[in-house]
């Protein structure tokens, strides 16, 4: 748009100066001078078309209220008023002083000097013409006189007598019959056409004036020669003097271009005003064009920048207006360019932080579940507000009650840190909990950190229990030796010597002693056995094999045994004889509670079970007895809790040690219909 | 001179203007440098032509002719086309008009006599001898106008916007079949 109207203005420009030009009287343009208006009339329509388009698209953008279109609209109308009006005035007042002044050319004076001097030349020539006239007629009466032999050289002598250029003499019918001139060059004579014989023959007299282009200016007359026998006709020729026929011309010419401008004077006022419109409109057509461009660009940054604005508001940074001048609004866009870019990075840096906080809360939060203590987190009322999944897996469906005890133990001791060691109720866990109120500055609250010691506390009791039974084997087992010694030999030596009644007495208080030495030694010895369990040598073992060989020794108990082998099971990774120890305790614990029960309920019976269970074997046996009591659930692998009257309480310590030695565990439970149930689980070998 | 008849059909009414010319007789004839054409033209010079020439600007008046042979399936032959130029003036010294064609010039006492010349057109050669016409019909135009264009300037614009400075008859067509 803005190429097309600098073109069409330069287009303009040169169409102008031409008009102008053939404006200015130059034959060259005065042939085109048509195609020149048309083609000037097509331009101002091109402009106009131009401009025409412009104002539109700017009216169509205001009426859209596009931002920028209200002040390009006001610049543009500044802009077009400036140079509207001045242009206006010159051309109102051009006009004017044009018509004026081509109105003033034709002055009455110059007129009538110019008229005056043709008529002058006119009366001078029809004074030539009489003179001519008179003097042909006076050669015409000399040749009127009868027989004249010699008609050439009378007539030379008549025309050299009288002065005349040139004299022919024609017969009636127009042919040559004599002739003179002064210029002997000229051999043949212009005759007189037949129209100037006609006229010369009815009024006595013809003349003309001889005004050929090219030709000296001269005077010609034809008269008639009155002869007896013949009717003749004479004519003379005279030229013009050339000073005289030069300034007549003059003259003439003067008067013709002046007469011409005189009546075309409308013609030249209308040139002129249709040039200086065409002017006029030209100018004001590009001078709008150039407000419009002009006032677009101006307007076209501070569109720019509103977008820009927008977008902003619109929370897109990204955006830049470009800058499109060096003045003072490239300085605005530029600033505005730095102020968002500024803004960008400032929005970045709180984004990065804030990703980074909840990457560093997620991190926290993950070490937090990941945890295998308890964590409980109480705000400043002491409300829970987080608890981690080790929170959960240690405190199950006690976690409530749990938050109530610490609640009320923060409660207590206030702002002090503190620590507890307590038993829960229900699962009977023993648990060490670590109090802390959190600081103040970041809200206040408080933490607490506990974990699940109830498999601690059971390992302090194992490493005590092997110590006191170290010591009890060391310690007891030395003096029980020497007291079954003394005693028997006290039977020895005394028993002969005593009455029959004393003697017995004596035989039975050292049986007792004696009897009773050998179960402390047992017990002793079982107590070392458990102290002194040694380390296991694990290795690829059959396990339904082994259950198969000990049970066989089990064929003739009371109580039936049933036997239900997972076939095939993989090898187990386990120490042969530690497990076929571990078999024996199962089944004669079994054994020892159906026996316990005496004779109530159903028929006594005792399963053994072995099967895949992921990727360990699970080996299980359950009976029917009377179960385990729930009080000593929590510690029924420790040496000395037994259910049974008598016993030493070590079987199920031993079971326990010797699977925690193998990477094992084991299990028990209470069945829902009746007895208890023992489960053992040991790796498989390939996976040790 | 061997004389021959061509036929000559007006193919159009002409509605005479007063700024009109008109053209009456039309007539090719067959002379020894090949076809000559002899036409009379009927008009006035409006007043301000009159003026015009009065005032000593020349006027100038333009014959064509045209004779051309129709093919349906190209652009038509031409066969041959002039143009005439005729210039009439006056000598406000000698108080003649004149008419000049080409170096031809001749001279009036009156404006009538040289308008009486000037619309009779006499034994204009329009076609030479060495151009080969087909036996066929051919379509033979003549009109006579007066050369704006060669106006001065500022009776140029008075022309272009008025009617008083045109003077101009409409093509006169009629057909020609030449004779062996």
């Amino acid at each position: 748009m803005k190429w097309l109207l600098i073109v069409g203005g330069v287009v303009a420009a040169v169409g102008l100066f031409l008009l102008a030009t053939a404006s200015a009287d130059t034959a060259l343009f005065a042939r085109h001078y048509p195609l020149l208006l048309g083609l000037n009339a097509a331009l101002a329509a091109l402009l106009a078309a131009l401009v025409g388009t412009q104002l539109v698209l700017l009216a169509r953008r205001h009426r859209a209220r596009v931002f920028g279109a209200r002040i390009t609209l006001r610049l543009l109308v500044r802009f077009a008023a400036l140079a509207v009006v001045p242009g206006l005035i010159v051309y109102a007042v051009s006009v004017q002083f044009l018509t004026r002044s081509i109105e003033s050319w034709f002055d009455v004076k110059v007129d009538a000097a110019l008229e005056g001097g043709l008529n002058l030349g006119q009366q001078v020539m029809e004074q030539m013409t009489q003179d001519l006239q008179a003097k042909a007629n006076a050669m015409a009466l000399e040749l009127a006189e009868p027989s004249q032999p010699q008609l050439a050289r009378q007539l030379e002598r008549l025309r050299a007598q009288l002065g005349v250029e040139e004299a022919v003499l024609v017969s009636a019918s127009g042919r040559l019959v004599a002739s003179a001139a002064q210029d002997v060059t000229r051999l043949v004579p212009e005759l007189p056409g037949s129209q100037a014989l006609r006229q010369a023959r009815l009024q006595r007299s013809y003349s003309v004036v001889d005004a050929a282009v090219g030709r000296p200016l001269s005077l010609r007359v034809v008269v008639p020669v009155e002869l007896a026998t013949e009717a003749r006709f004479l004519q003379v020729r005279q030229s013009v003097p050339a000073s005289f026929a030069r300034s007549a011309e003059a003259v003439e010419a003067a008067y013709r271009d002046y007469r011409e401008l005189a009546i075309s004077r409308d013609g030249l006022k209308r040139i002129y005003i249709v040039t200086l419109t065409f002017a006029l409109l030209m100018a004001l057509f590009v001078a709008v064009a150039v407000a419009a461009t002009q006032s677009g660009l101006l307007a076209e940054p501070l569109a720019n920048l509103a977008q820009a604005t927008q977008a902003v508001a619109r929370g897109d940074f990204s955006r830049r207006a470009p800058v499109t001048s060096r003045d003072e609004l490239g300085v605005l866009t530029e600033s505005f360019n730095s102020m968002t870019r500024q803004l960008d990075e400032a929005r970045r840096g709180v984004e990065s932080n804030r990703v980074a906080l909840e990457a560093a809360k997620v991190r926290l939060e993950n070490i937090l579940a990941n945890l295998s203590a308890g964590v409980l987190v109480f705000d400043h009322e002491l409300g829970l507000s987080i608890s981690n999944h080790g929170a959960a897996a240690i405190l199950g469906g006690e976690l409530e009650g749990f938050a109530a005890q610490m609640r009320a133990h923060f409660a207590e001791q206030g702002d002090q840190n503190w620590q507890l060691e307590l038993q829960l109720k229900g699962t009977g866990k023993t648990l060490h909990a670590r109090g802390a109120r959190l600081p103040q500055a970041t809200g206040g609250g408080a933490v607490v950190v506990f974990d699940d010691i109830t498999r601690l506390i059971q390992a302090q009791r194992a490493t005590a229990w092997a110590e006191v039974a170290r010591r009890l084997a060391h310690e007891i087992k030395n003096p029980l030796t020497p007291i079954q010694l003394s005693a028997e030999r006290l039977e020895m030596k005394l028993g002969e010597r005593l009455a029959r009644e004393d003697a017995e007495t004596l035989r039975r208080g050292t049986e007792t002693i004696v009897n009773q030495v050998t179960a402390l030694k047992a017990m002793v010895d079982d107590f070392r056995d458990y102290a002194r369990l040694p380390a296991p040598e694990p290795a690829p073992l059959d396990l339904n094999q082994l259950v198969r060989q000990v049970l066989v020794l089990y064929e003739n108990s009371t109580a039936p045994i049933a036997k239900d082998l997972a076939e095939p099971l993989p090898l187990v990774w386990a120490d042969g004889a530690q497990i076929r120890q571990v078999i024996h305790n199962l089944v004669q614990n079994a054994q020892d509670a159906l026996e316990h029960r005496g004779e109530r309920g159903a028929r006594p019976a005792i399963e053994v079970r072995t099967e895949l269970a992921g990727d360990r074997v699970r080996l299980a046996v359950s009976d029917n007895g009377g179960g385990f009591p729930e009080e000593l659930m929590a510690r029924i692998f420790e040496p000395y809790v037994t259910t049974k009257p008598r016993g030493t309480g070590l079987g199920l310590a031993i079971v326990k040690k010797i699977v925690d030695e193998h990477h094992g565990a084991v299990t028990i439970e209470n069945r829902p219909s009746r007895g208890a149930s023992v489960s053992v689980l040991l790796p498989l070998a390939k996976a040790a | 001179m061997r004389r021959v008849a061509l036929a000559a059909i007006l193919l159009a009414a002409i509605v005479v203007r007063a700024d009109e010319i008109e053209v009456r007789d039309v007539a090719l004839r067959q002379v020894e440098e090949g076809l000559a054409l002899d036409a009379d033209f009927a008009f006035e010079l409006t007043p301000r032509l009159a003026e015009v020439v009065a005032n000593g600007v020349p006027l100038y008046f333009r014959v064509e002719f045209e004779l051309a042979r129709r093919r349906w399936y190209w652009f038509d032959d031409i066969a041959a086309a002039k143009r005439m130029h005729l210039r009439l003036s006056y000598h406000a010294l000698s108080r003649q008009y004149r008419l000049s064609t080409g170096s031809l010039q001749q001279s009036f006492p009156t404006l009538e006599e040289a308008l009486n010349v000037l619309k009779r057109v006499r034994n204009w050669l329009v076609v030479e001898r060495e151009v080969r016409l087909a036996d066929a019909d051919y379509d033979a135009a003549v009109r006579m106008r007066l050369d704006t264009a060669l106006l001065p300037k500022p009776f140029q614009l008075s022309a272009l916007t008025g009617r008083d400075l045109q003077l101009e008859s409409p093509w006169k067509r009629f057909i020609m079949r030449p004779t062996p």
